[in-house]
């Protein structure tokens, strides 16, 4: 393979490696929307399931895309549950640094159970299929990624079609705009918020069973995942659910060039630079239009 | 139809309603009017559930709204339309009216609500499908009131809803108001424009620094010299 074919390759990685931060993006976009606070425990969450992933795997032996029609439901219930059992009073108080807070003890609650629970050795899913690799035009396309890209897109369309065509999508829209105004109209706050919540962590669901089948997870790998999210929901812009997946991808290309043309050690500070430069010169993300009125 | 006894609200410990009462009959325009921070929106926000009072009751039909949350008054049928119109203004037009239409006592009037919204405003039909950010001040005023309509209320409270128009403008809203108060719907009206507020009202009350300072006919009060005084001859003396 020639230099050119290298690049190649590189790009493709990056682009299969960025949706996961993407979908992940996608999550915490939806609950800074209603909260108004980012969501630390996404990573984590994502994390857990890829975890839950494993064990349907090795204890049942349920396929890991299988395992995701238990997984979704499961993982809504719990976005719920989380918005009724913790969030829920915060939610109605001026101070969001609550809510935050309790997101972050959830992150450290959830991550200190996982290394209690599963050991703080990295785990991996090893499947019949993990080792496939498609070679369109001379491309190494590992099967487990390309799949991983096509869940993080359908997810995409997913949530962007409930956002548009429910009369609850549309209230969780007006809500991310003016929570007041949507009481107002008679909509419960809380289950807007509880929706929104139950969809975040549905999308934590999906990306753990995605993240579960490529890479090799550790308990304490949430943190990590989630920070590469906010980045990546930087560069989209916030409200905006493909603006969020193409900040991952944009995070992913930053993140596999560096690695190329510079070292792979360098590759994690220049994405928090990208990050900063960004924030100071661009706040409303790539994509988005004028800066939004908070 | 709506009872408001004696009611005293606090922000923290700054009292903003002192011993406010107010009744509002079914199929009225009811003015409260009052200068700058008089507390006007401030006793909308309590009848609408924002925030709570500390003493007294707020009634409607005889039932108690005390301790109710906002959407559960909503429910009930009082609408609020607040001060600034708070449109969805990243949502088409036909998204907030759809929200307005939100509670499920409202919903299964949705066909005849959006008729009814489109031959009081036919402005609004030729622009569906635009944000509601992209139209002009009048036209989002037209549209925080429609949405108000579409949830069928029983009460339609207005806070400030001449704010900031031309004055051509402020001529057609108030005669909407009035339009809509002849299709039987109970309007509360909260006004800065006390002239013409009074002229459409069959009953006011006069707010000043947080209490009730005088009521009567809306005609009553235009011809109080008084109110002339301190309230209409103010805003002509500015201009």
């Amino acid at each position: 393979m020639g230099e050119f074919g290298i690049i190649i390759q590189v790009l493709i990685s990056g682009i299969l490696f960025g949706t996961m931060y993407g979908v992940a993006a996608i999550g915490l976009s939806l609950i800074f929307g209603t909260m108004r606070i980012i969501f630390f425990a996404q990573g984590t969450m994502i994390i857990f399931f890829a975890y839950i992933c494993y064990w349907l795997f090795t204890l049942i032996g349920i396929d890991p895309y299988l395992s995701l029609i238990l997984l979704i439901p499961i993982s809504l219930l719990l976005g719920m549950g989380f918005y009724y059992g913790l969030f829920k009073e915060a939610a109605a108080l001026e101070q969001k640094e609550v809510s935050l807070l309790i997101a972050i003890g959830l992150m450290w609650a959830v991550e200190n159970i996982m290394t209690r629970v599963w050991t703080a050795d990295p785990r991996a899913i090893v499947t019949a299929y993990t080792s496939w690799i498609l070679r369109p035009f001379g491309i190494n396309i590992p099967f487990t990624r390309l799949i991983a890209l096509l869940i993080a897109v359908l997810s995409a369309i997913g949530v962007s079609l409930f956002l548009k065509r429910t009369r609850i999508g549309t209230a969780v829209r007006a809500a991310s705009e003016d929570m007041e105004s949507t009481t107002l109209m008679g909509i419960n706050p809380h289950w807007v918020n509880a929706v929104t919540f139950a969809i975040g962590i549905g999308l934590a669901g999906i990306a753990g069973v995605g993240l579960a089948t490529v890479y090799s997870f550790d308990p304490m790998y949430g943190f990590t995942f989630v920070i590469m999210s906010v980045i990546a929901l930087a560069l989209g812009g916030m409200g905006n659910v493909f603006g969020a997946l193409l900040g991952g991808i944009i995070l992913g290309l930053i993140y596999n060039l560096t690695a190329y043309f510079i070292d792979s050690t360098w590759a994690n500070a220049i994405c928090f630079v990208v990050f900063l430069l960004v924030l100071m010169f661009r706040p409303q993300g790539l994509f988005g239009g004028a800066a939004q009125k908070v | 139809m709506l009872e408001v006894n004696g009611i005293d609200v606090f922000y923290g410990d700054a009292q903003a309603l002192w011993d406010v009462s107010l009744s509002v009959e079914e199929g009225a325009i009811v003015a409260l009017v009052g200068s700058n921070g008089a507390g006007k929106t401030t006793l909308l926000k309590t009848i609408s559930g924002l925030i709570h009072a500390r003493r007294g009751e707020i009634l409607l039909s005889g039932k108690s709204l005390s301790n109710l949350k906002p959407q559960e008054i909503v429910g009930r049928g009082i609408i609020h339309v607040p001060e600034g119109r708070r449109l969805f203004s990243s949502l088409t037009v036909l998204e907030n009216l759809k929200l307005g239409a939100y509670i499920p006592r409202a919903r299964p009037f949705f066909t005849e609500s959006l008729e009814r919204v489109f031959s009081l405003f036919p402005a609004l039909k030729t622009r569906i499908d635009y944000k509601a950010g992209s139209l002009s001040g009048g036209e989002q005023q037209m549209l925080a009131i429609a949405r108000g309509i579409m949830a069928q209320p029983k009460l339609l409270m207005l806070d400030e809803p001449s704010l900031g128009l031309s004055p051509i403008l402020v001529k057609t809203i108030f005669e909407l108001i009035s339009a809509l108060n002849e299709q039987k719907t109970t309007i509360l009206l909260v006004e800065q424009n006390i002239n013409q507020a009074l002229k459409i009202a069959q009953q006011a009350y006069v707010l000043k620094t947080g209490k009730i300072v005088m009521t009567g006919r809306g005609d009553e009060l235009l011809a109080n010299e008084e109110i002339r005084k301190a309230y209409i001859g103010e805003r002509v003396s500015k201009r």
